[in-house]
């Protein structure tokens, strides 16, 4: 499951770009929206049009799990549960997300819960079929106070050991000193660190198209989501190189003695 | 303890209790625990209360009103006693000195909870005695405790050393960047420059002042 508690700072991106990445790398997938009534997966995935049925009709029996499950477009073996638009939270209960997600454990090899905002049911519900946790972040004191908390109830919960995703790192401002860098981050959460995804604006071009940014190599987030996806599939790999080439003004600074 | 002219709040091993002057007026009372309230509520949030009035009974109208007062400042009337506390002591408003020794002899020994974990922002702690965290406390928890408080690492939430009253509490941590501190009746907050000494420190009150200093 990927979660923040915070709204905002990415999940739904990250799922997306988890989601996708690992199926072009040839897993079984499904993305599963939890977030009812504010569903959001579907868009960014550009799937909005295909919903007939959603995650409300499985758990409450109206279709069967495979008349919910819409194909991506462009991958054969990944598919999405879209979260019901008209209900809300309290229309799916834990009991039944452990059931979904023991049925989708046989079907696919990697189910992406996408966790809505905040700590109440939409977030019990969410972790109830979940084995592993994704926490999302960004170098924001209010977004790492309420990551702390989710990562207390996550533990909690007996989700143990999370990972974190520190997004939307501007490393231009972490070298100014105006942003949180990432061993700020981890000195307060002190859990694994799964990637740094850096800001980017291709980002916000890919999700108003609905095509999750790993899949455009020209993207530098992109390019972080594919490293997150071979870290989560059991491969060392180094960190993203995040230094900014000093610009012509740092460098004459430095010639004469600035800095 | 605090106390003001004929209400007196107090701190025991079985919780709060509130000595209302038998003698005194019953508006009186309401008005000066209503001040009394506003400026030491804080601490007492939630907590459970019973009432001690010598030998005097209020009328339930009294009763009530002094429920609903209670209430507004986020503590609940729990009971009324006929014996101040426990054991004989002296009528109404309890001598400050003796409670200080009471207070004092619960420094030396009592007891301590240790808590084996690190406290994420939303976990509060409250115990009776003093607290050992083996672990950081980070922004966004809290640590309550009667007694002292120490943090093997990082205190950056908010902790109350001597919740009840007491003045000899101190609060120490590996690393003491707490988001406020709290001992006794004194709160403040930590100095907006970042840049705090290596290592242990303990802070405590001297002449009135909540101070830090090297362990």
């Amino acid at each position: 499951m990927v979660t923040s508690g915070k709204g905002g700072v990415g999940k739904t991106t990250t799922s997306a770009n988890l989601g996708t990445g690992l199926a072009s790398a040839g897993h079984k997938v499904v993305l599963v929206d939890t977030d009812i009534g504010l569903r959001n997966l579907d868009v960014v995935m550009g799937l909005e049009n295909r919903i007939v049925y959603d995650i409300v009709d499985v758990t409450s029996g109206n279709c069967r799990l495979k008349q919910a499950l819409i194909k991506d477009k462009r991958f054969e073996n990944l598919y999405l549960l879209p979260a019901a638009q008209t209900k809300d939270k309290t229309a799916v209960s834990p009991e039944q997300m452990r059931t979904l997600a023991a049925e989708l454990k046989e079907e696919f090899d990697f189910a992406v819960i996408d966790c809505p905002a905040g700590i109440e049911q939409g977030f019990r519900n969410a972790i109830a079929g979940a084995d592993r946790a994704v926490v999302v972040t960004t170098p924001e004191v209010s977004a790492v106070r309420d990551a702390d908390r989710i990562i207390g109830l996550l533990e909690a919960n007996e989700l143990r050991n999370p990972r974190l995703i520190i997004n939307r790192i501007r490393p231009q401002m972490v070298k100014r000193g105006d942003m949180m860098d990432i061993s700020d981050i981890l000195d307060i959460l002190a859990i694994e660190l799964l990637g740094v995804v850096p800001e980017d604006e291709s980002i916000v071009i890919s999700t108003n198209r609905g095509e999750p940014a790993v899949m455009d190599h020209s993207s530098k987030a992109g390019e972080a989501y594919r490293r997150i996806t071979r870290r989560i599939r059991g491969e060392e790999v180094p960190l993203m190189n995040l230094d900014v080439p000093d610009g012509l003004m740092d460098r004459l600074k430095r010639l004469i003695g600035m800095r | 303890m605090t106390r003001t002219e004929h209400v007196a709040l107090k701190g025991t091993r079985d919780g709060l209790i509130l000595y209302l002057d038998p003698t005194a007026d019953f508006d009186v009372l309401m008005k000066e625990l209503n001040q009394h309230l506003g400026e030491s509520a804080e601490f007492w949030r939630g907590a459970a209360v019973r009432c001690y009035a010598g030998g005097r009974e209020y009328s339930s109208e009294e009763k009530e009103g002094l429920a609903s007062l209670l209430q507004k400042h986020a503590l609940e009337l729990s009971g009324w006693l006929s014996v101040p506390g426990k054991g004989p002591e002296s009528q109404a408003v309890v001598a400050p000195e003796h409670d200080q020794h009471a207070q004092d002899e619960g420094q030396t020994e009592g007891k301590a909870l240790f808590v084996k974990r690190t406290l994420r922002s939303g976990t509060s702690i409250q115990f009776e005695g003093h607290v050992v965290i083996m672990g950081d406390v980070n922004p966004g928890a809290e640590v309550i405790a009667t007694g002292n408080i120490i943090v093997m690492g990082a205190l950056r939430g908010v902790a109350h050393a001597g919740a009840t009253g007491d003045r000899k509490a101190m609060v120490s941590a590996y690393n003491l960047a707490p988001t406020q501190l709290r001992i006794a009746d004194l709160v403040t907050r930590a100095p907006k420059d970042e840049a705090g000494s290596e290592g242990p420190e303990v802070a405590r009150i001297k002449d009135n002042h909540l101070i830090v200093e090297g362990v």
